[in-house]
């Protein structure tokens, strides 16, 4: 009988950790979908705001040319994670240098369809900080829990590998503040 | 908005006529109260201990301690209602005008049930809901309204006997909120983690059925102050950005008292529980002792503050 319940005990224990390992691995895959749904919405933002800006940005149709062809590669299928981080680094960068140089182009900064642009993108880039800040807590939960004693015992035999985190520039850390953005003359 | 300064100056300055006829007339109320509520209570412990010689103790002397508790009670409420009235007619309203001309007092009134409901901070069933001193209007572009909230639960013991217990009582805050989401999202104070460690509590938090999903945030002060459910992962951090979770630290050590907030629709909720009725004059202590003048100017500028606070007059981005 005490045999039967001890093996009672250890199955439930066995059922209990895989169960959560693969509810772990669902969530980063979850939330995963949501990054990639808010990546696509910058994405689809990029042509318009090249089309929009070109023409009065001829000294920087190199950051142009740089960031289209970023979108082009970020939109390629099956990309790995490692690559989404990385592209999404990328053109977090490039899209900051574009909104910084548009500031030196007065006309560019009074037209009407780039200041929606703008605004557009700040909105997204907020959405994906938010998406990465819960891709990241997710990946997290589910790293700890493949590292941590006992689960990781059962991680191991399910073959599961550690995942990588987005890691989020200390500048968007801060709130864009967007009364200074458009009071700067 | 007028600072807290300027308040005080208001208060001392400008209402100091107002003030010195209403402290007279504090005292003149404050000694009769004493006098009736005295002799209610002399005439009370004589009743009950007649009968106690006589009978011992027992329901009936029960009752008649009750009774005399209430019929103070009662009778003091009935004493103070004028006293009250002018205070707030004479004191809180200039005190709100000044604050912003915008801004409607009605000292009766409260926010209504219905949105103290939508914001779904608290989980008991409200049976009993009440409240007074609704202040409504627009700052800086942003809808705002609060107001004095006691909302209570009643139980029934098996031998039929109800009590009611308080589920909320304190300030509770409505305004706009300055982005645009779907879901709920409520942050509470973290009672779970602070009484059982990180842990059990964490475990805790992550199996309460009763709210949407544990929603962990990258910010340790906040994590060790509150604890946030939302119905969606990614909007819950949307919301709360690692600025507005400092703000939110910040307001809850402005407040001195648990804080509660929900985003829900296009409002912000705020419920900050005092456990007491605010706004009320004190009538044993003097309208003109700064502690008691500042109670009600902080309390008043915490209310209104909250939209430079929160920085919730910035409009981000495409809301309009």
């Amino acid at each position: 009988m005490t045999a039967l319940i001890i093996i009672g005990v250890v199955l439930l224990a066995l059922v209990l950790m895989y169960n959560s390992l693969v509810g772990k691995k669902n969530q980063i895959e979850n939330i995963s979908g949501s990054v990639d749904a808010v990546l696509k919405k910058r994405y689809d933002l990029i042509p318009n705001l090249v089309s929009s800006v070109q023409q009065y940005m001829a000294h920087e149709k190199g950051l142009l040319n740089n960031i289209t062809e970023l979108r082009a590669k970020a939109m390629k299928p099956d990309l790995s994670d490692h690559d989404k981080i990385t592209l999404d680094k990328e053109i977090t960068s490039a899209l900051g240098s574009i909104l910084v140089a548009v500031e030196n182009y007065p006309d560019l900064k009074a037209n009407q369809n780039v200041m929606h642009l703008q605004r557009t993108l700040h909105e997204v880039e907020a959405q994906i900080s938010a998406a990465r800040r819960a891709y990241n807590q997710a990946v997290t939960d589910y790293n700890n829990a493949i590292e941590m004693i006992p689960t990781n015992f059962m991680a191991s035999m399910m073959n599961y590998q550690r995942k990588e985190v987005f890691t989020i520039p200390e500048t968007e850390r801060q709130n864009v503040n967007v009364n200074d953005l458009f009071s700067k003359k | 908005m007028a600072s807290v300064n300027d308040l005080t100056d208001f208060y001392y300055n400008e209402l100091y006529p107002e003030l010195k006829i209403l402290e007279a007339e504090r005292k003149r109320v404050k000694s009769k109260v004493t006098l009736v509520l005295g002799s209610i209570g002399i005439a009370t412990v004589s009743i009950a201990a007649v009968i106690g010689k006589n009978t011992g103790f027992n329901d009936t002397l029960f009752f008649i301690l009750f009774a005399g508790f209430g019929i103070g009670g009662f009778v003091y409420k009935f004493m103070i209602k004028d006293y009250t009235a002018e205070f707030k007619q004479k004191i809180i309203r200039p005190l709100i005008r000044a604050i912003d001309t915008d801004l409607r007092y009605a000292p009766l009134h409260h926010v209504s049930e219905s949105l103290f409901s939508h914001a779904k901070l608290f989980t008991q069933r409200i049976d009993r809901f009440g409240g007074n001193d609704h202040v409504k209007g627009t700052m800086d572009g942003i809808n705002l309204q609060f107001s004095d909230l006691h909302a209570e639960h009643k139980s029934t013991d098996s031998k039929g006997r109800t009590s009611w217990h308080t589920v909320f009582q304190g300030l509770f805050i409505v305004a706009d909120f300055n982005k645009h989401f779907l879901g709920h999202t409520v942050v509470l104070p973290d009672s779970a983690e602070s009484t059982f460690g990180s842990f059990i509590g964490n475990w805790m938090q992550s199996n309460n059925y009763s709210r949407n999903d544990l929603v962990k945030m990258d910010d340790p002060l906040f994590e060790k102050e509150f604890v946030v459910y939302g119905s969606d992962q990614i909007e819950s951090r949307y919301i709360l950005t690692h600025t507005m979770m400092k703000r939110l630290i910040e307001l809850r050590r402005r407040a001195g008292a648990k804080l509660y907030v929900a985003f829900s629709g296009t409002h912000i909720y705020i419920a900050i529980d005092y456990n007491d009725d605010l706004f009320e004059p004190k009538l044993f202590s003097s309208l003109l002792e700064y502690k008691a003048a500042m109670a009600y100017i902080q309390t008043l500028h915490l209310a209104t503050g909250i939209i430079k606070e929160l920085k919730l007059n910035e409009k981000l981005w495409s809301k309009h």
